[in-house]
């Protein structure tokens, strides 16, 4: 049946709120495992040696797989303990809502964010940084100017402080939001140093 | 200052968990984003050997909750991150074929956005981890990823072992990638992957960003830039034609 609209972040709680209930335990070591191990062998996936993959046979039995998985399987809330429900119409209007092109930061250092299809002779964006890793307060600036400074680089990806002003940044306390947002400051301070002062994060 | 600085044309992230999960936290976050137009990035790094198992089935997996953080989460792009259970990292040759055999899989069936992340077992100022993130590159760029993120050095566990010398490998070795044949790019991956592997249980620890950099000029000292041109010298010695 034909969905009824791209499902909203709303939409997806309200399920989550009716779904049936599961032990998480059930998910993560039952329902997980056992459902991708059935559309293994339905879809006859065996990748063999190749890194990347060359035919399209597999890519396209691999996405069918993966599609039921989600359809099938439905998605778990931590928090609720329910699982909610999707159709593949509904997922396939959700792809159609996505935005096929994105601009990342702004003014002469954007990034061009547009699909590359296959291996495209069009180089990806690099998103340079140190992807969450933990740094230092005293050098955050410095290392993130390193990245900024590469010509090779696009936009950026933030580390995160692993102190503030001193103290600890310990998750779920008010030092967590102040370390985050005196690493959004440091982050803006290093494109300033590196002359791309638009550059994404 | 607005939004704390942060541009609605810089990416908000949100993690799903492992595997097929999200929590209240995620949604509450995601329901302020999607109100506001920002750009949202969804996460999803599916551990290989976990929950899911072995190679194929984590692909499954990968793909699902890919296609979730689009339909699901109203997500703008999609970064991956297939990881090794025993390894804690991104380039072992299970995690490369996962991610992709995931990408191809999208990018073949559909317009949407896909990134990869990089968590190399060496630290910095060593050809281990330079050839490491390339490896990557090559895989990253080869089965249409359309950006790439990181690194990661060390696995992203150890503190100030992150420089811009690593994503400066990642993006040369990427520019180097697009557009060869992918059975040419196998080809060098074959020969490139199991060079590092072999050296998993005793990678080089690496130095410092502070051991790496002058701090105040912020330039790589010349042991690293000796040791990027030495991994250079490798990766074209691989087949890989990085230019300059």
């Amino acid at each position: 049946m034909a969905a009824t609209r791209p499902l909203t972040v709303c939409d997806v709680y309200d399920r989550f709120v009716k779904g049936k209930k599961v032990p998480e335990s059930e998910w993560d070591y039952t329902v997980i495992p056992q459902n991708a191990t059935k559309l293994k062998e339905k879809y006859k996936l065996k990748f063999g040696s190749e890194t990347i993959p060359e035919d399209k046979q597999t890519m396209n039995n691999l996405f069918c797989a993966g599609l039921e998985m989600l359809v099938e399987t439905g998605y778990y809330c931590q928090d609720l303990g329910r699982v909610m429900k999707v159709t593949e119409e509904e997922v396939w209007e959700g792809i159609k809502k996505t935005p096929t092109k994105l601009i990342l930061g702004e003014g002469r250092d954007i990034a061009r964010f547009y699909p590359r299809h296959g291996n495209s002779p069009v180089k990806p964006i690099i998103q340079g940084g140190p992807t969450g890793s933990p740094i230092s307060e005293e050098v955050f600036v410095q290392v993130m100017q390193s990245y900024a400074q590469e010509g090779i680089v696009d936009d950026l990806v933030n580390g995160v402080f692993t102190s503030i002003e001193g103290k600890k940044a310990k998750t779920n306390t008010p030092y967590e939001i102040r370390a985050t947002m005196a690493e959004l400051r440091a982050t803006k301070e290093a494109r300033v140093r590196a002359g791309r002062p638009g550059l994404g994060v | 200052m607005t939004n704390a600085g942060h541009r609605i044309t810089d990416a908000h992230e949100c993690s799903q968990l492992n595997e097929l999960k999200m929590d209240m936290c995620g949604l509450n976050m995601l329901a302020g984003w999607t109100t506001e137009g920002d750009t949202i990035m969804v996460e999803q790094m599916p551990i290989f050997g976990g929950y899911c198992g072995g190679i194929e089935e984590t692909a499954i997996c990968d793909v699902a909750t890919t296609l979730a953080s689009f339909a699901l989460f109203s997500g703008n792009f999609h970064l991956d991150g297939p990881i090794h259970i025993r390894w804690g990292t991104t380039t072992s040759k299970e995690t490369l074929q996962i991610a992709a055999h995931a990408a191809a899989a999208i990018d073949a069936n559909t317009d949407l956005l896909l990134a990869n992340q990089y968590y190399p077992m060496a630290g910095p100022c060593t050809e281990m981890c330079l050839i490491e993130t390339a490896a990557q590159a090559i895989s990253d760029t080869g089965s249409g990823r359309e950006l790439l993120s990181g690194s990661a050095a060390a696995k992203g566990v150890v503190q100030d072992k992150t420089t811009g010398m690593e994503a400066r490998i990642m993006g040369e070795a990427a520019k180097a990638a697009a557009g060869m044949k992918v059975s040419d790019l196998n080809e060098i991956l074959a020969k490139i992957v199991p060079t590092y592997e072999a050296n998993y249980t005793n990678a080089p620890a690496g130095k410092t960003f502070q051991e790496c950099y002058d701090v105040l000029s912020v330039k790589p000292t010349a042991e690293y830039l000796q040791v990027y041109d030495n991994a250079v010298k490798a990766l074209r010695d691989f087949g890989l034609d990085i230019k300059h």
